[in-house]
């Protein structure tokens, strides 16, 4: 501070002396020019130069206007009869006074405002070309924090000061460290003690910046969300300028311009190799679906036939038999597996149609009754047709999945029953058996993945442990709710599932 | 054996699956043709008499619902449509271009040639079906003279929408229609594919003439699909 101010003492000084010199000069000439015998109006246009001269020469008004004045004194002193006073014999000098004052006046301040528009294009081509500069260097950048980088070095350079920049993430959350110009080409990474902090002062902001203890600081606002924040450090911020601060803020837009357009490419790049992803799934999945049900079907239609030609006594039958309920059951499993990948990738569309509960569940009872038709399974719904906003095919698969349980635990003289009633907002769907119930230590795990009960008898079929993963996630896909439990009211288990009754928004497609 | 007069083609790709078509029809006593392709399966229609046609719809050369919609121009032969599970919708178009009924992969040889009779039963009758004037399956009567329905021979009211259904289900015995299909013919072009008028609709019918409307035992529900009147 010192140092400027003696240097603006200096200015002063030096430009006091041009002035004074100037005069000096001019008065020099003027004497010369009487002697020589000249017409005093020469002597006039002399002085007239002098101060056009320490305009030009000077900065500011200030020394023009005190130069008019002086010259018009020293004309009066010197060349106007009495010489050496500042009285005058002929009044018409006074005129002559005037008119001097008042051309120097104008010409000194036409001159200082010529200056002062050359000084301010001088600025605006500096500003112009480091904005240049600094959306060129931009179009380089290879990610976020570069951008961050390469703004934070160009506005230290330009305010000659050790500008910071912190970016903000997709989700609009402060990163955890800001970049800061340490000195001409070294950035250091500082840690931020309080994002949250930050977030909030910047969120609420009504002014163009947020005052702070050690910077000021300034939000990159995106076309969508804030996309990071720049810092300056508070004496640089103080002492701008007017001009600085158009800069400041036309930087900081290019840089936000810069960051957008990253993020929207880049979220161009993560969409496309979403579908991309997304296709390939989709084609496998076909191909495996139909590359396995293909030799499925034929390997269950021919042991079929193999069954068909066989006597029931002929040890070759059991044989035939046990191709099919393997083939069967792997039949199952791929279905099982197929499913599954579909549900928990969360992209299978529910596609949400009014459909009567009755039907349902009368598709899935037809459906169990051809596999097993030993069993009897007690159907009751209510006499008002209940209709449910459901996919009806999927729903058909939840209970196809729950009565196939019951009957895995269920003797066939024992009592499975479905039914179905309407609660107050939701549907209840409920599968009950007279059984052997659910084990206490199995009860948790019952909606696990490839979780099976290890209780059973040797011969037992061999479960997957994938059904009622998948109708749980049928039914979570729906916004409904599943549970399982043993009967109260006796032996058995009942799995108890509800649908929403009213079509909600959440994954329906219209 | 008994000897069927009915000539059936299998268009079927898979060796496997064919094989054992062929087998359980040869047990039935079906004369039969077979084919691998699309394009096989047009040129046999067109040389050979064929009454009835089991279609696979993923075939090496083009799609079998192309099959479908050529022999439609001029057949109303009976076609069974075999499918892989995935393709719901691609059943209901298949039902829609003018199939007769459908198989899901992998399907039993009961079920296939259970499904066999009933379509060519329906051929024996079509022709004359228009001109019948009463039709029946088990306790279940129509009379399209009268408007009227008789359940266990005892009269049985009905609005003249549900005989509207009924009727439409009479004159397509033992083939599967579409929700679509349905909708069309009960409401007409213009209501849309709103599904829960037909729902409801279908299940005051049913409270009338199933015992248990959650299992009918005459308009069976083909989820997803449509609805079938069956004649077992």
């Amino acid at each position: 501070m010192t140092t400027l101010k003696s240097k603006e003492h200096k200015n002063v000084f030096r430009y006091v002396m041009i002035t004074v010199a100037m005069i000096a000069a001019a008065t020099g000439v003027g004497w010369i020019f009487r002697m020589i015998g000249f017409p005093e109006a020469n002597i006039v246009i002399v002085y007239l130069l002098s101060i056009l001269m320490t305009a030009r020469l000077t900065r500011g008004y200030i020394y023009g206007i005190a130069a008019s004045v002086v010259a018009t004194c020293a004309f009066n002193y010197f060349f106007t009869a009495p010489y050496y006073t500042l009285s005058v014999n002929d009044p018409s000098y006074l005129i002559t006074f005037a008119i001097m004052t008042v051309t120097a006046f104008i010409t000194s301040a036409l001159t200082s405002k010529v200056k002062q528009n050359a000084l301010e294009a001088q600025e605006k081509e500096a500003e112009t070309s480091s904005l240049f500069q600094l959306t060129n260097r931009l179009t380089d950048a290879i990610d976020i924090s570069d951008i961050a980088s390469i703004t934070t070095e160009t506005i230290s350079s330009i305010m000659n000061c050790r500008a910071a920049c912190l970016c903000f993430d997709e989700n609009g959350q402060p990163e955890q460290s800001f970049i800061q110009q340490q000195s001409a080409g070294k950035q250091v990474r500082r840690k931020v003690d309080d994002p949250s902090e930050i977030r909030h002062h910047i969120e609420g902001l009504r002014t163009a910046f947020d005052v702070g203890e050690e910077f000021y600081d300034w939000p990159i606002y995106g076309r969508e969300t804030i996309l990071g924040v720049l810092r300056i450090p508070r004496e640089t911020a103080v002492s701008m300028s007017e001009a600085q601060k158009r800069l400041l803020r036309s930087m900081i837009e290019s840089a936000a311009l810069a960051m957008d357009r990253f993020r929207s490419a880049q979220e161009q790049q993560k969409f496309k190799e979403e579908t991309e992803q997304e296709r390939y799934r989709s084609n496998l999945l076909r191909a495996i679906s139909h590359d396995l049900r293909t030799p499925l079907s034929g390997i269950m239609g021919t042991a079929e036939m193999l069954m068909d030609m066989t006597d029931r006594a002929d040890p070759r039958y059991s044989l035939a038999q046990g191709i099919h309920k393997d083939a069967d059951w792997l039949h199952s499993l791929v279905e099982n597996i197929l499913s599954l990948t579909r549900l928990q990738d969360g992209r299978l569309t529910i596609t949400k149609q009014l459909e009567a509960a009755e039907e349902v569940i009368g598709g899935a009872v037809s459906h169990i009754m051809k596999r097993y038709p030993e069993y009897e399974i007690m159907v009751s719904v209510p006499e008002e047709v209940l209709i449910v906003p459901m996919d009806a095919k999927l729903i058909e698969q939840v209970l196809i999945n729950l009565l196939d349980n019951a009957i895995k635990h269920t003797p066939p003289d024992r009592e499975i029953s479905v039914s179905a009633s309407e609660d107050e907002h939701s549907a209840k769907f409920s599968v009950a058996d007279r059984g052997c119930g659910i084990a206490v230590s199995d009860l948790p795990n019952i909606f696990q993945m490839f979780y099976t009960t290890r209780s059973g008898e040797a011969d037992a079929q061999r479960g997957v442990g994938l059904g009622l993963t998948i109708c749980e996630a049928i039914i979570k896909a729906h916004g409904g709710t599943i549970e399982g439990h043993n009967r109260t009211d006796g032996q058995g288990t009942e799995f108890i599932f509800t649908l929403p009754m009213e079509v909600s928004k959440h994954g329906e497609k219209k | 054996m008994e000897k069927r007069n009915e000539q059936i083609l299998i268009v079927e790709d898979d060796l496997q699956i064919r094989n054992f078509i062929c087998y359980s029809l040869k047990q039935e006593g079906f004369p039969y043709m077979t084919t691998g392709t699309a394009q096989g399966a047009l040129s046999t229609l067109v040389s050979e008499q064929i009454d009835l046609m089991l279609l696979d719809l993923g075939l090496p050369d083009f799609d079998g619902m192309e099959v479908i919609k050529k022999v439609r121009d001029w057949s109303e032969m009976p076609i069974i449509v075999v499918s892989a599970r995935d393709q719901d919708k691609e059943k209901a178009v298949a039902l829609d271009s003018g199939a007769d009924d459908y198989l899901t992969k992998p399907f039993s040889a009961t079920e296939l040639m259970a499904r066999i009779r009933v379509a060519l039963r329906h051929l024996h009758k079509a022709g004359g079906i228009r001109q019948q004037t009463s039709l029946a399956v088990g306790g279940l009567r129509i009379d399209f003279d009268k408007h009227l329905v008789y359940l266990d021979d005892a009269e049985l009211h009905t609005t003249p929408m549900e005989y509207n259904l009924l009727a439409l289900f009479f004159r397509n015995i033992g083939k599967v229609l579409t929700t679509t299909y349905i909708i069309r013919e009960i409401y007409g072009v213009g209501y849309g594919t709103d599904t829960q008028a037909l729902r409801t609709l279908m299940a005051s019918l049913r409270r009338k003439i199933e015992k248990n409307p959650a299992k009918p035992r005459y308009i069976l529900t083909e989820i997803g699909v449509g609805y079938r009147l069956s004649d077992e």
